[in-house]
């Protein structure tokens, strides 16, 4: 009986977490391969934590580089290598790094390329910080940086389950960047209908094209939601990168840091969540008509 | 759209492992998750007639057993340890790796495994067996393919006059086959050909595989199951094949068989007529015989058949029950499932055994629902009815009141060994168990019953 009764207690415990968790903004950032989801995701974190806020950040590409420039370099032993070698018996700060800020980071990682799934590689790293307790009561965002396009179930495993319900889409101007944010949001849509994952926008890591910023308010429009910032190109970006660090904590006075700061911001303000509404192919070129985006002239 | 199926009459594309168990001294090397060797085995095994583990089959089956690892990282590894430690533990003159579905999903190349463990004189061939691939007839097809291609493999042949290779039955899903192959092989040797079986007992194990590309014939005796091996055959080795969609059971189709065969090889017609003509004579005798029973017990005798089969066995028994016992079939459930061509070649094969009998095809693999459509007919029709069924149908035979033989997968309650129900032989084993019936519990009034329900 005593046995029984404290199983109960630990069960009402944990639920008690799991309430608790949902306080948590547990946030999902997806966006074409090579937009710059990492580079994005951790300057805001960046900008979060300056203001205090306690974030963690989970890396869901089996490229594992999603906390790099918060670690310092990649000095992270994923989880998936850590499971492999170690088995599933394994303690939280095997997995977990503290990084600028009091960040914490966590990369899923993933098999070698061309074997194994990196799908169920992604169900089960989050299954596996769950049951380690890594979603503490602490915690004000978790965000979860997701490779690429949405190839199978397993990348969307950080908005199933009531995970992640926050999602931004990291875009740019160009015509693939815009083809990859409709198809992603075709995938929000089909969890919004039954889940509570909401679209919080679309953020702009710009590339300097024409009208980039009508475009992109107008795509987003039609995507029903909302441009809900616009990241100005700056080289200053990669050569923080180089030197393994985000922009604020490589030049904390520079305009490029203080935008970074402003996303972050813009993050915490937002209160606009929607389900969005995806455009057929052929609405979405008759957009990049109008800006220009396929005209005869036109360069990237 | 799927449907829930309540009583499956085959397994996955994995059950293949019998296929390959088929073969005297040949090894199922199992990457799958655990269960699936077992579960299939436990199907195949004692669910069609108690047939027993065989040389390496049931609890002995090597399998990775695979688990979340293997799914995240890949499986290739472990199979390749698996494989090593089969090579090493396990006597045998053929392995076969066999992929289910979570390697399949995943891509593991059992394939290029299989070939990197095979060791000196050990033959290991791999095949992609993942379930979703198909039911346990594909299987069966992508095993034998794969023996052709990659154990059997590019060959000039040194054809031998008389020697054919013969593609049908399928091991363990046909709960006969031992005795159909030994049935086969009798009447094809009697003929005066040398004939490899391929499978089971009358075979020479892998020596009979390595010998397919010498025949001067191969013999597709099936309505689909086995006829892409032939066409494989034919441009790897240029063997030329027929195709014998009709099972031969009985004098008449079983003449025929013969017939066509001699014919295609262009035999001696004297000495092939007086093989056909001594088994011919044999098989009236015993027929005849069955005369007197046919008129004292005339107003018990069955009329109308429903068989609940797979096309092979199926398109036989409707061309034999039709022309030699005078029954009228009225529904053929055949349970394999085939796609849409191979259903094609299943209504022709039909529509030349008899006219009316491709109207009688019904294509279900549910025997829950090949039950309830069968009673309704019974009531509608009111007729004393053979059923050629399976353990599933002992309930609706007593209901009914109609004989009951068990012909398809499952066989749970009568052990099956070396009986056939094909060539000569067999058919008159079926009048045999078809005829019994008669004397089952509560079909005939003022008889001493026995307690069985069936044959």
């Amino acid at each position: 009986m005593d046995d029984q009764r404290s199983r109960a207690e630990s069960f009402l415990k944990n639920r008690k977490g799991i309430e608790k968790m949902a306080e948590i903004r547990q946030i999902a950032i997806y966006g074409k391969g090579g937009i710059g989801k990492s580079t994005t995701t951790q300057n805001l974190t960046a900008g979060l934590v300056e203001l205090g806020k306690k974030v963690m950040v989970v890396g869901c590409d089996p490229k594992a580089d999603s906390t790099r420039l918060l670690l310092g370099g990649l000095a992270q032993k994923t989880v998936l290598d850590t499971i492999r070698d170690e088995g599933e018996d394994i303690e939280l700060d095997k997995i977990m790094r503290e990084g600028f800020g009091g960040t914490r980071c966590v990369e899923s990682g993933g098999p070698e390329p061309g074997v194994g799934c990196a799908g169920r590689g992604i169900i089960t790293s989050i299954n596996m910080l769950e049951n380690l307790g890594a979603y503490t009561d602490d915690l004000d965002y978790v965000f979860y940086d997701v490779l690429g396009d949405v190839v199978c179930g397993g990348f969307a495993m950080p908005i199933r389950e009531g995970k992640a319900k926050e999602i931004y889409i990291v875009a740019s101007g160009e015509m693939m960047a815009l083809y990859a944010a409709n198809n992603i949001a075709k995938g929000i849509q089909r969890y919004a209908r039954t889940g509570g994952v909401r679209l919080g926008g679309i953020i702009c890591n710009s590339r300097n094209v024409d009208r980039e910023l009508d475009l992109l308010r107008a795509f987003a429009k039609e995507l029903g939601t909302q441009l809900l910032y616009f990241v100005p190109r700056d080289n200053i970006v990669q050569r923080a990168e180089i030197n393994k660090k985000t922009v604020i904590e490589y030049k904390p006075d520079s305009s490029q840091a203080q935008e970074y700061r402003n996303l972050a911001q813009a993050v915490i303000d937002n209160t606009k969540f929607d389900i969005p509404t995806p455009m057929t192919q052929e609405r979405l070129e008759e957009i990049l008509m109008e800006f220009g985006l396929m005209a005869d002239d036109y360069n990237i | 759209m799927g449907r829930i199926v309540q009583e499956a009459k085959y397994t996955c594309a994995l059950g293949a492992q019998q296929t390959v168990l088929g073969i005297e001294r040949a090894v199922p090397v199992i990457h799958a998750g655990p269960g699936c060797s077992s579960r299939q085995f436990a199907y195949m095994g004692p669910g069609s007639g108690y047939q027993g583990e065989g040389y390496t089959g049931g609890g002995q089956i090597p399998c990775t057993n695979s688990s979340q690892n293997e799914v995240v990282f890949g499986g290739e590894k472990k199979l390749g340890q698996l494989i090593d430690a089969a090579l090493q533990v396990m006597d045998a003159d053929l392995y076969v790796v066999l992929a289910g579905c979570t390697a399949g999903i995943v891509g593991d190349d059992v394939k290029q495994t299989a070939r990197n463990h095979a060791a000196e004189g050990k033959p290991v061939i791999g095949v992609d067996t993942a379930g979703f691939r198909g039911n346990n007839y594909v299987g069966h097809e992508l095993v034998i393919e794969a023996l052709i291609d990659q154990y059997v493999g590019d060959r000039e042949p040194e054809v031998r006059k008389g020697l054919v290779n013969v593609f049908s039955v399928i091991p363990y899903q046909n709960p006969r086959w031992r005795g159909d192959l030994h049935e086969i092989k009798r009447l094809l040797t009697g003929l005066g050909l040398e004939v490899n079986v391929l499978f089971g007992y009358e075979s020479g194990g892998v020596s009979e595989w390595q010998d397919i590309p010498n025949a001067e014939l191969n013999i597709v005796l099936s309505p689909w199951v086995g006829l892409d091996a032939a066409k494989l055959c034919e441009k790897k080795y240029q063997t030329p094949y027929i195709h014998e969609p009709v099972l031969p059971i009985g004098l008449k189709a079983t003449s025929a068989f013969l017939r066509r065969v001699a014919a295609a090889l262009h035999m001696d017609e004297a000495a092939v007529e007086d093989f056909i003509a001594q088994e011919e004579a044999r098989y009236k005798k015993y027929f005849v015989s069955l005369g007197d029973l046919f008129s004292d017990f005339a107003s018990y005798l069955p009329y109308d058949a429903y068989i609940v089969s797979d096309a092979e066995y199926g398109v036989g028994a409707a061309d034999f029950l039709t022309k030699e016992l005078g029954m009228n079939v009225v529904s053929f459930y055949e349970f394999d499932e085939p796609d849409a061509s191979a259903k094609q070649l299943v209504e022709q094969a039909l529509s030349a055994a008899g006219e009316g009998l491709a109207q009688t095809l019904v294509v279900e693999g549910d025997n829950a629902l090949i039950r309830a459509d069968i009673a309704e007919k019974i009531a509608e029709r009111k007729n004393k009815s053979l059923i050629l069924g399976s353990s599933w149908d002992k309930e609706l035979a007593e209901q009914t009141n109609s004989i009951l033989v068990y012909y398809g997968i499952p066989i749970t309650d009568q052990v099956v060994l070396s009986k056939t129900y094909i060539g000569y032989a067999g058919a008159l084993t079926l009048i045999e168990d078809i005829y019994t019936g008669l004397f089952r519990k509560g079909m005939i009034t003022n008889t001493t019953h026995g307690e069985d329900d069936a044959i």
